[in-house]
Order: C-alpha cells, then structure tokens, then sequence
C-alpha cells in the first residue's frame, strides 16, 4: 500500500499547495494537532487603481461579478510622503490604535493583510469585528488582502521560529511585494505601521519603510486629537503576562476557614460590589462596625455579588480610601476576547492600570484617616448564585452568518451591573444578539477570568414591554406564573357569587360581631380594586370617640398549611409593577372576596378604639366580624368630601372627626420623635384607552386624607402588635427598625458639615427629626427633602422578625418611634398581615369557623425565623422591582416625547448628590431618577471633541471639568450643588446600557 | 481561532484554505492498491483518504434475492482521522446511515441482476478526514467496484457543495464546492452524486442527495438551486479525473500483457 504521507515532489501542483499545521491544547490539557490546507494562487488581485496587471486576473464571484479596485490611485500623503502611501498596519497597530483607524479624518487607504486579521482575530474578536466593519464601508478604503495565499508572499514558518517572528516577517514580505509588485512610476509609498520596536527594526532590516504608530500620528495633521486616541496600554506589548502564573488564589481549605472564624483571625459575612465601581465590595462582618472594603479582582477572588464569603484582613499597608472614581467594566474591558482562555490574565492590563491610580491617590491623600481596612477574599461559604438576565455582547460573537452548528463562546453581559459578564457556550449566537437572555452561572474556576454559565432561555427582543418586565420580575426573583391549579382549588367553591351568610345561625357567624349598622367606609388611591381596610367613628355618649378598623378577613379563607398557604408564604407580598400587579393571593380573593367593597357585605377583622377627644387611648379591643362599607372613596373625593361645606351627613362627619383625630395622633407621634422620611416617588400616569401610551410622569401628591388613613393604620398595628406579643411572647410576628449606627452617618454628616454647615445629630430619633428640620436653605427649598433621601439611604431597613429572637428594647422601631410594630393592615397584599391575623385570632380565643384549623407553625420558633428571613427578601425585592419598573417606564416616557420632537430631552432641575473623579450622581427630583454623568455629559461653552479632563477636590467635594487645553472654559459641580441638566432617553452602544434605555443626563452650561 | 468563510468572502472572495468558489480540493486517486481483493482503490481529496476494498460478487450465504446480487457496506473512521481522535463504535448512528446511503446507492446503479443470488460487500477504511465523508466513500467505492469488474452504466461521483449565507446583505450568498471540514462546520452543504446519462447528449442523473443543515428554500437567492447546480457540475469534474485514473490504470495493465 501507498504511503498516506504525500510526497511533494511527484506532484505537479507541488509548488501551489501547501499546508499549515498548529498544535493545540484544549481545556482538558489534551493536545490536538491541526492540519489545514492551503492552496497558493497567483490571482489574488492587489486592488490598486494604479495596477495594470490586476484588473485582467481579477477573480469573478458565483454571479460574474468582478470587484472593483479599492486603494485609490492618488492616496493621501504626508510630509514625508508626497506622492502618497499605502498603509500597512500590523496587529499591534490595531491593538492599540483602533480608534485612529475609525477616525474619519485620516487613514484611508489601508491594507488589512490576512495575517493581521487573523492574529487579531485571536487576540480580540470586538476589534476584528471592528476592523472588518471597517473593510465593508467603501468611503475608508480598507482592502482585505489574503497574502498568506498569494504564491509570492506566503512564508513558510521556519524551524524554532514562533508564530509572532513568523508573522511579523509574512507582513514585511507582504509590504515588500506590493512595493515591488506597483509600477515604479509615481508610485505611493508602502509604509508600514507597528506599535512593536522589534517590528519596526525587523521592516527597515527588510527595506520596507516603517513607522511606529505614534511616529506616523505626529506628521499628520490634527495630531493632538489623534494621539489621544491611541490606546493607554502601548506598552502592554512587552509585559504581556504569562500565562500560568495568572490565576486566582485558591480558597482556604475549610478546616482552617473554621479554625479562622474560631479564632477571629478569618471572618464571614455577604459580599456587596459597589454599584459605581466594580472592582470595589464590601463586606459588613460582625467584628467590625464599618464594612470592609475588598479592592480588585484578585482580592475579591471569584466572589460574586450576593455571596457569603470568608475574609480576611490584609495588612495595613495595602488599606486604602474607599474610590472616588467610577469604573465600568463596560468600558474597561470591551474587548475581552471570550473564546481564548489560555494566554488571558485574571487582571487586564486596563484594570491593573486603574486599580494603580487609586493606590496613588490613597497615598498621596493628606489625612491618613481616610484610609480604611481592606480585606480579601479566602473562601466562599454560600453561593448565592442565581438566574441573571441580561444581554449577549454582540462585539464577542463570531461570524455574523453563522447558520451552521458550530458552537462558539460569547459574554453575557448582566442588567446588574455589580455581576461580572457571564461566558457562555451556545449555537444560535447571532440569534441571541439583541435579545433578553436568561443565563445561569455554573462555575467559576481559578484559571479563568470570567465565570462560565450556561443560557437558560431567551425572554424576547430587547425594550420591548413583555421582555422588559419579565427580565425585571425574573432579575428580582418575584414568581409570576400563573396560580397553579392545586391553588385555586382552595378558593371557595361558589366563586364569584360568594356571600356572607343570611343567617345567623351560620356556623360562619359564630364567633362574629355584627358590624353591618356601623357607617364604614374605606379610603383609597383611585382606582384600588384590593380594598384592605375600611374605618369607622361615632361619638359616644360620654364624650369620647369609638373609632374602628376594619381589615379584610383574609385568614378566614386561606387556611394554613394548603396550597395557597404555601404559595402566599413562597411570594410574601403582592409586586406592583406601573402596568402589571403580581398577586400574592388569586384575583377572586384579592379583588373580590376579601376586598372590602362598598354596599356588599365583607368578612371583617376589626379593631376598636375608645379614643377622647384629645387623642389618648381609653381601650382598644378586637374582633372578627361583619361589615357593609358605605362607600369606597379615593384620596381626592374623600378630601372634597371633608372640605364640602355642604356636606352634612353622618358619613362625612365622622370622617371629619377621623381626620381631627389622625391629626392629633400624628403630632403626637412627631413628639415622640418619628421620622419624616422621604423617598422619591413618583407615578406614572397611563392612559387608560390604550395601556401602552404613557401620558406623563408625576411626582406622587399627599393630601391630608393619605395621612389619615396611614396615622389609624399605624395605631391599628402598634394595637395589635402588642396583644399579639403578650399572647405569643416567644412567637409574635413583628416588625422592627433598628436604630442605624451613627457610622452609618458619618460621610453625610461630613459632606453637610463641609458643604452647607449643617449638622445631623443621631443620638436618638427625636434628635435626628428635629436636625433635619433644621436642614433649610432659603435658597434651596428643596435642599431639605434631598437631604432627607440620603439620610433615608443611611438608615437600616425594616424587617419582620419572631419576637422571641431579639431582647425586648430592640423591638423598637426606629423610624416610627414605636416601641412595638407589626403590619396587621394589608392581608390581602402582604403574607405577614395574614400571618397575625391568625396570631390575634388565636390571641382573642375566637373560636368560630376555621379556628379547627390549628397552624403549629405560629408556636414553631425556627419556622417563623424561615418565614420572617423569606419574607423580607421578598419584601426587599418587590421595591426593588418596583421602583425598576418605574425607572423603565420614565425612560420610556421620554423615549416616546424623543421621538414626537425629534430635538428630544427635557431640561430640568437636578442635583448632585455624589461626586467622583470622573463623573457625578445626579439626582432628577421631576422624574424621580438618578444618573451618572459622566465628563463627556458637561457641555462645556465651545467645546469640541477633544478629551476631558477633570481635577477632583475631595475635600471640598467639587468637580471641575474642562476640555484637553482650554482650562480657562472650565465647568465645575459640587456636591448638592442645584445644576440644570437635560434629561433624554438615548440608546447606547454599550452592551448594559442599550437594554435598560438609560436615561442619559447631561449638565447644560450655566 | 482561524478566520471564518463568512466574514471575509464579502471581500477577498476567497475560501479559509485559499481556494474560490467553484474550485475542488486536490484529488488523486489510483486502483488495484490491495492486490489480495476482488477491486481495491484509494481516494484522495483534500486531506480526506478513504480506502475501499470489494470483495465479490460472490455467492451470498443466506441470500434471499434470486434476481439481484445484494450490496453490502462496511464503513469505518479511524480513530485518529480527525483532530481529536475518537472511537466510533460498530453501532454508531451516523456510521449505520452511511452505510445504508452507500448500499442503496449502487444497489441501483449497478447492473446486479447479472449476480443473481450473491453478494458484493464494499468495505470502506477513513483513514483521514477533512469534510467530504460520503461523497469520498462513494467515490473511493466506484473505482474499487470498476477495480472489480462489476459491470455498471457509469461511474458514480460524488461531491460536497454548500453556500456561503449573508445576513447582513453585503456579502454576496455564492455557492461554494467541494467543503473541507471547518467550512462544513460553518455553512450548510449538501452531498451529491450523480451518474452520467447514457449518451452524450442526455443530462447528468442525480443518484444521491442528502443534506443534513438547514437552508431557506425559494428565497430570492434560490440558494438551494445554486448549490445543486454547483454540485452537479462538481460531480462531472471529479468524474473526469476518476476517468483518468481508470484509463491510466487499464493502459498500464494493457501494456503489461504484451
């Protein structure tokens, strides 16, 4: 049998084949030799308007059609080039000068070897994709050309050379051809452009006119702007790290992460990233008072947002001021490759470089005070890893026809901004572009950069409604599936056409107070179909007031421990999205039985008050019972109501004294020292006609009646908290607000004291209220709100908790000044009201139907913590949702006026509530939003395109901005600084950004 | 990570390998290699080898057919043909349908009713693979069966084609021939072989056809039709050269009886 080896010689296309042969190691350590053919032709044309040899062998594709000639016949020059050049650039010239080669100013003319493109390929896909976008648009004259295949200038790699010298010498025969290939006569120079010394000496060794990147910029004109744009990482080049020496630490062995925690040398606690700085966490332990900060991706070692990680403490040389400047990964890693893993660093060059710049910064900071502890991560106790929405990175794709199988690596790239991107393997990559993508991480090993995931499944096209709003119930974990059908087996049976029994001799009217001749009714935000609570007073004969609250009996119809029990538990609270609500409990319930609607008779669990005129409590008493509202009124009619002169009924008059009474109740409750707390609401207003049009954006009203039926709520539920607690002393479900740690305050207080000599006194609630009544500026009326949001920000939030796992005094609720608190009022809407409904009715020894039904849970310590800690996640999380949801459609709303005035954005008032190094926070109190501005968002008086640059006051909080060289037209922002700023909607090229429609907030010139 | 067909082409209009369009892959080929078989040949094509050996026509054990000779088909892929070596197994799925395709194939070219009760097994060795798996073995077993006398009407050749597919409109949607592995990988493609009509003036007969990608069919691009067209010409250049080799090979045996 013949030899399957091929013998060259006895061939006679011997001299026009080839092949080429590389050795690779897959992931596994294996290693694959790679045999490829490469067949050598003479008719690859050199696409020079000057040749005349080309044209005749130019080839035709599949329908005759014979490309035309790209590279101009008369070619921009320089000063060193009259006559015009040609350009070839090598792969590091496209490394670190891409922008130059998108400049529309100068390059044109380009010669892309094949070479080139293909080392660039491997080394950035964001670049290579780039740079072919470059060879299709016809007015840069970039020309593809293969010279690995054209017979003169394809090389032979030579025994113990590597790749690189291989390549470096295939560019400089490439160039050498096609400076010996065009005609002598007023021929264009060949130049050849590399960011590579060696390279550089390698083309003049060769006869080939060469120049380094930066040499050429400097003879062109414009050379200011484009040196600029070369690539900070030059010199990334020679310090390129090896590979194997670039991963991350391994974790501690558990055994001595116990005996550390045991110790107190190692601690524990959940690893937060900063939402402005990615390389940034913290992590509050036990230990400590104030969070430890964790800089750099090496120290965070593999941590993810979210997960319980073991710490410890680095040496005080490496501690560090927390950062003043704002890091993307976005913008700091955009050309990641995601399909190399061998030859790639934990830390970029990029990151490497900024993390420098901060240590710099922290040391030449004055006040060593500033200075904090920094730790880095040992070991990882939980994952708290989960489904992430987000987008696939369309610069990481491959191919852009790709309808093969072939599977290639591509990035997610997260909505939230503190979750690194996610490489993930898949086929339909160009499918996945520009869509909503579900993806789970799966693993996260020392030797890669990234973690790797897989996709789940895709939720549709980016902005629209459906896609949107399930990325957003899916990112905040909130179930939205439909009730399944075991659940809706528990409603009652007769549906719809429930009633309150006739008679009462109905076992359902055991145990049940007849409350249907009491003139109840309920008070509501327009258009509330889930009525919880109803209110009632009368005089009473001696003087004083009986007062009631009337809350949907929703423990009468979810028993404990069925289905729709434990679906209640699993969603915690009902989820209002601007256009969507997610139930907790079945429409039939939430919207109709329970709800306490007017002139139909309810199920009622109510609360009673002897109150005198004065506001002092004679007795409180409760009961379940039966209702008939008189009415269900929104805020607005209820206050016309009251304000109607006219009006004389009883209905209205016992609202009047409701309302005298609330007003009593809340002054007292300031006494006591509450907070007025304020959050940036805002509503959005929708068209009822067509759901899709949003009208307009309006920040929410309060009018006396809000206050009223908030002021008896919160009686009610301080009234029942305390019965509750005395009949379940270890068990009670309560809520409580811990007092924040003055800590927590410092960096506002220092920001106030500095910028407008103001002081914040934390020493109780009481002294905090009255300092933040004292936060005026006459100037700034707004000043005193925006200052109670941040203070909002500083303080601890709420949580439910069993009340036999805190000491009695941390019962305490902060921000309400109440030594005792529970939410009894909103069953329909929140599991943890129904869950002391049941308390209460164990408490007040009812005994009609359903009290058969024992739930042990509400004497089970342990399964309370359970349901307390779900409960809070949940109750964090539906906010959260929330208020994204709002974020959403504020963009929408200015995307939809951006388009009917195509000029669009809206100038508005902002202020600065945070200022970096290169940027500012900037919060909008008109839509309720807050940006990041950026340097490139000032608008600066005359400027033009050039670079930004910004000098940072950290003592005085203050950001001066101005354009490369003109200092003079300088802008410069401080902290609560009132600016105007126009607000738009605009797509952005970044990968996060172009999901969530930004909202985009520049800073006009004062 | 070499370049891809499909981001390139637009411009150079060149394969990853160098190649354009309507261009096949060197092919050599020679008979009578196994002198110890009934018909023997090695097919080459590209870095694809295939070797093929017959045994028969002769008399089939258990036969059942009185009218036909029965065709029978062995394939196996070497472990080390391709770049991460790999054990296909005798119950190998892909292997079994290739089998089948080769056995139906010239079950209905060749004139079996001339060996009524026996059997000829084609059995086919990939030593190498580079793209082109059925169109090799097909090929590397029509000249094994001439090698072996069986009488047929022509020779049976086979080849890949596929198309280039743009979405972004630019990039010209040409149909390409004779596909190597990474462009298999990449592009849909169909297999194709055909048998010369019975004179010279009659067409081409597509005898097996088989596509295992998606494509959109009847788009104004009419890619389906360009890839066969492309294909069915393919299958005559390789025909040609398969041609060759039998002339050369029976000059040679011819001048050695003198």
């Amino acid at each position: 049998m013949k030899s399957l080896k091929r013998n060259f010689k006895s061939d006679s296309q011997s001299n026009t084949i080839s092949s080429k042969t590389f050795v690779r190691s897959t992931k596994s350590g294996k290693l694959q030799k790679v045999v490829s053919e490469i067949y050598l032709r003479s008719d690859i044309p050199c696409s020079s308007k000057l040749c005349p040899l080309c044209p005749s062998i130019a080839p035709a594709d599949a329908n005759g059609n014979v490309p035309k000639p790209i590279l101009s016949s008369r070619p921009a020059g320089t000063k060193a080039f009259p006559a015009g050049h040609y350009l070839v650039p090598d792969t590091n010239a496209f490394m670190n000068g891409m922008d130059l080669f998108e400049d529309p100013g100068a390059f044109y003319d380009v010669i892309v070897l094949q070479t080139v493109l293909e080392e660039l390929k491997n080394r950035s896909l964001p670049l290579y994709n780039r740079t072919l976008a470059l060879t299709r648009s016809e007015e840069k004259r970039f020309y593809v050309f293969f010279n690995e295949f054209r017979l003169e200038t394809y090389i032979r790699r030579n025994e113990g050379e590597s790749i690189n010298d291989r390549n470096d010498r295939a560019v400089v025969r490439a160039a050498k051809w096609y400076s010996e290939h065009l005609p002598r006569r007023k021929c264009p120079a060949v130049v050849v452009l590399t960011d590579d010394q060696a390279n550089l000496q390698k083309a003049k060794a060769g006869g080939v006119t060469a120049y380094s990147l930066r040499d050429y910029v400097s003879c062109l004109e414009n050379v200011d702007r484009l040196l600029d744009m070369i690539s900070e990482a030059r010199q990334g080049q020679e310090d390129r790290p090896q590979p194997g020496e670039l991963i991350y630490p391994e974790y501690y062995s558990n055994s001595k992460i116990l005996t550390g925690l045991k110790a107190g040398v190692l601690h524990q606690g959940i690893f937060h990233v900063s939402p402005y700085n990615y390389l940034e966490g913290t992590v509050q332990v036990a230990a400590f008072d104030r969070p430890l900060i964790i800089i750099g991706r090496e120290s965070s070692n593999r941590a993810i947002s979210g997960d319980s990680v073991v710490i410890e403490v680095l040496p005080k040389e490496q501690w560090k001021a927390p950062s003043s400047k704002i890091i993307e990964e976005e913008t700091l890693n955009q050309n990641d490759n995601p399909e190399v893993e061998e030859t790639e660093a934990v830390i970029t060059e990029k990151e490497r470089r900024a993390l420098q710049e901060e240590v710099k910064k922290a040391h030449g900071a004055p006040t060593e005070a500033r200075s904090q502890p920094t730790a880095r991560v040992v070991g990882v106790m939980k994952r708290n890893w989960r489904q992430y929405v987000g987008t696939v990175d369309p610069g990481s794709t491959g191919s852009f026809a790709s309808q093969g199988r072939k599977q290639q690596t591509v990035f997610l790239v997260p909505m939230d901004k503190r979750i690194p991107k996610i490489r993930i393997r898949t086929r339909q990559a160009d499918e996945l572009v520009g869509k909503r993508v579900v993806a789970t991480i799966d693993s996260w090993d020392r030797d890669t950069r990234y973690p790797v995931g897989h996709y789940v499944r895709s939720l549709g096209d980016l902005e629209t409604k459906g896609a949107e709003t399930e990325a957003l119930l899916l990112e905040y974990d909130v179930q939205y599936r439909p009730f399944p059908k075991t659940v809706l087996d528990c409603l009652p049976v007769e549906g719809h056409g429930w009633r309150v029994p006739a008679s009462s001799s109905d076992p359902g009217w055991i145990g049940r107070k007849d409350l249907r001749g009491l003139l109840v009714c309920s008070i509501d935000p327009p258009g509330c179909q889930d009525i919880d609570d109803a209110l009632h007073a009368r005089p009473l004969p001696n003087g004083n007031y009986e007062v009631g609250v009337h809350i949907a009996d929703v423990s009468h119809f979810v028993k404990p421990n069925n289905a729709m029990d434990e679906e209640a538990t699993a969603r915690g609270t009902t989820v209002y999205l601007v256009d969507k609500r997610i139930d907790m409990l079945p429409m039939l319930l939430g919207t109709d039985l329970c709800s306490l609607k007017p002139h139909i008779e309810r199920y009622a669990f109510s609360t009673m008050w002897e109150i005198t005129p004065d506001a002092d409590i004679v007795s409180a008493s409760f009961t379940k019972s039966v209702i008939l509202s008189r009415d269900a009124f929104s805020y607005e009619q209820a206050q016309m109501r009251i304000d109607d002169r006219n009006a004389s009924d009883d209905l209205t008059q016992s609202m009047r004294t409701l309302l005298s009474l609330s007003q009593k109740l809340r002054e007292k409750r300031m006494e006591a020292g509450a907070l007025n707390l304020s959050s940036p609401e805002v509503r959005i207003e929708t068209d009822s006609e067509t759901s899709d049009a949003l009208t307009d954006v309006k920040t929410k009203a309060s009018l006396a009646t809000n206050s009223l039926v908030e002021e008896f709520m919160l009686l009610a539920n301080t009234t029942v908290a305390k019965k509750i607690q005395s009949s379940f002393p270890q068990t009670a479900l309560l809520r409580r607000h811990a007092a924040p740690p003055a800590s927590n305050f410092a960096d506002l207080n220092d920001q106030l004291k500095r910028m407008k000599g103001f002081e914040l006194d934390v020493s109780s609630s009481k002294a905090l209220a009255d300092s933040l009544d004292k936060c005026v500026d006459l100037a700034n009326p707004f000043l005193n709100t925006l200052i109670r949001i941040m203070a909002t920000r500083c303080m601890t939030s709420a949580e439910y908790f069993c009340s036999g796992s805190h000491a009695e005094p941390e019962y305490r609720h902060y921000g309400l000044a109440s030594e005792i608190y529970t939410h009894f009022t909103s069953p329909i809407r929140r599991y943890a009201d129904l869950l002391v409904h049941r308390q209460l009715a164990y408490a007040i020894g009812y005994s009609g139907q359903g009290s058969e039904y024992v739930d042990e849970g509400l004497r089970n310590k342990s399964k309370l913590e359970g349901v307390c800690k779900n409960l809070n996640f949940r109750h964090r999380n539906a906010q959260m949702a929330g208020r994204a949801s709002i974020e959403f459609y504020v963009g929408q709303a200015l995307k939809a006026r951006g388009e009917t005035t195509p000029d669009s954005g809206i100038n508005v008032e902002g202020y600065v509530i945070r200022v970096f190094e290169n940027g500012a926070v900037v919060f909008v109190p008109r839509f309720g939003v807050e940006g990041l501005v950026r340097l490139d968002d000032f608008e600066l008086k005359g400027a033009g395109e050039g670079r930004r640059e910004s000098e940072f006051e950290i003592e005085n909080y203050r950001l001066k901005v101005w354009e490369k060289g003109r200092e003079d037209k300088a802008a410069s922002v401080e902290l609560f600084q009132k600016l105007n700023v126009r607000v738009s909607s605009e797509e952005k090229s970044g990968a996060r950004e172009k999901g969530k429609r930004r909202v985009r907030i520049v800073v006009l010139a004062s | 990570m070499p370049l891809d067909t499909a981001s390139t082409y637009g411009q150079t209009l060149l394969r990853t390998d160098g190649r354009r369009w309507n261009e096949l892959r060197r092919i050599s080929a020679s008979i009578s290699t196994q002198p110890s078989t009934d018909g023997s040949s090695q097919f080459v094509m590209g870095n694809t080898v295939v070797v093929c050996n017959i045994v028969g026509p002769r008399e089939g054990r258990g036969q059942r057919d009185t009218n036909n000779a029965l065709i029978e088909t062995e394939v196996t892929v070497a472990p080390f043909a391709q770049t991460d070596r790999r054990r296909r197994t005798k119950g190998d799925k892909r292997v079994q349908e290739l089998q089948t395709t080769i056995s139906s194939a010239f079950q209905a070219h060749l004139f079996t009713h001339l060996y009524p009760r026996s059997s000829i097994t084609i059995s086919l060795h990939v030593l190498s693979l580079d793209g082109a798996l059925l169109a090799s073995c097909l090929n590397a077993a029509s000249l094994a069966l001439v090698d072996a006398g069986v009488p047929m009407p022509s020779i049976l050749a086979a080849v890949t084609s596929g198309v280039i597919t743009s979405t972004d409109g630019i990039t010209p949607s040409d149909p390409i021939l004779d596909l190597n592995n990474s462009e298999e990988l990449e592009l849909p493609f169909l297999s194709v072989g055909t048998v010369s009509g019975l004179s010279e003036h009659q067409e081409d007969k597509v005898s097996v056809l088989i596509m295992e990608s998606r494509i959109q069919i009847g788009q104004n691009g009419k890619k389906l039709e360009a890839m066969l067209a492309v294909g069915v010409d393919g299958c005559k250049q390789v025909r040609t050269i398969m041609g060759e080799v039998v002339r050369t090979h029976g000059t040679r045996i011819l001048r050695g009886r003198k």
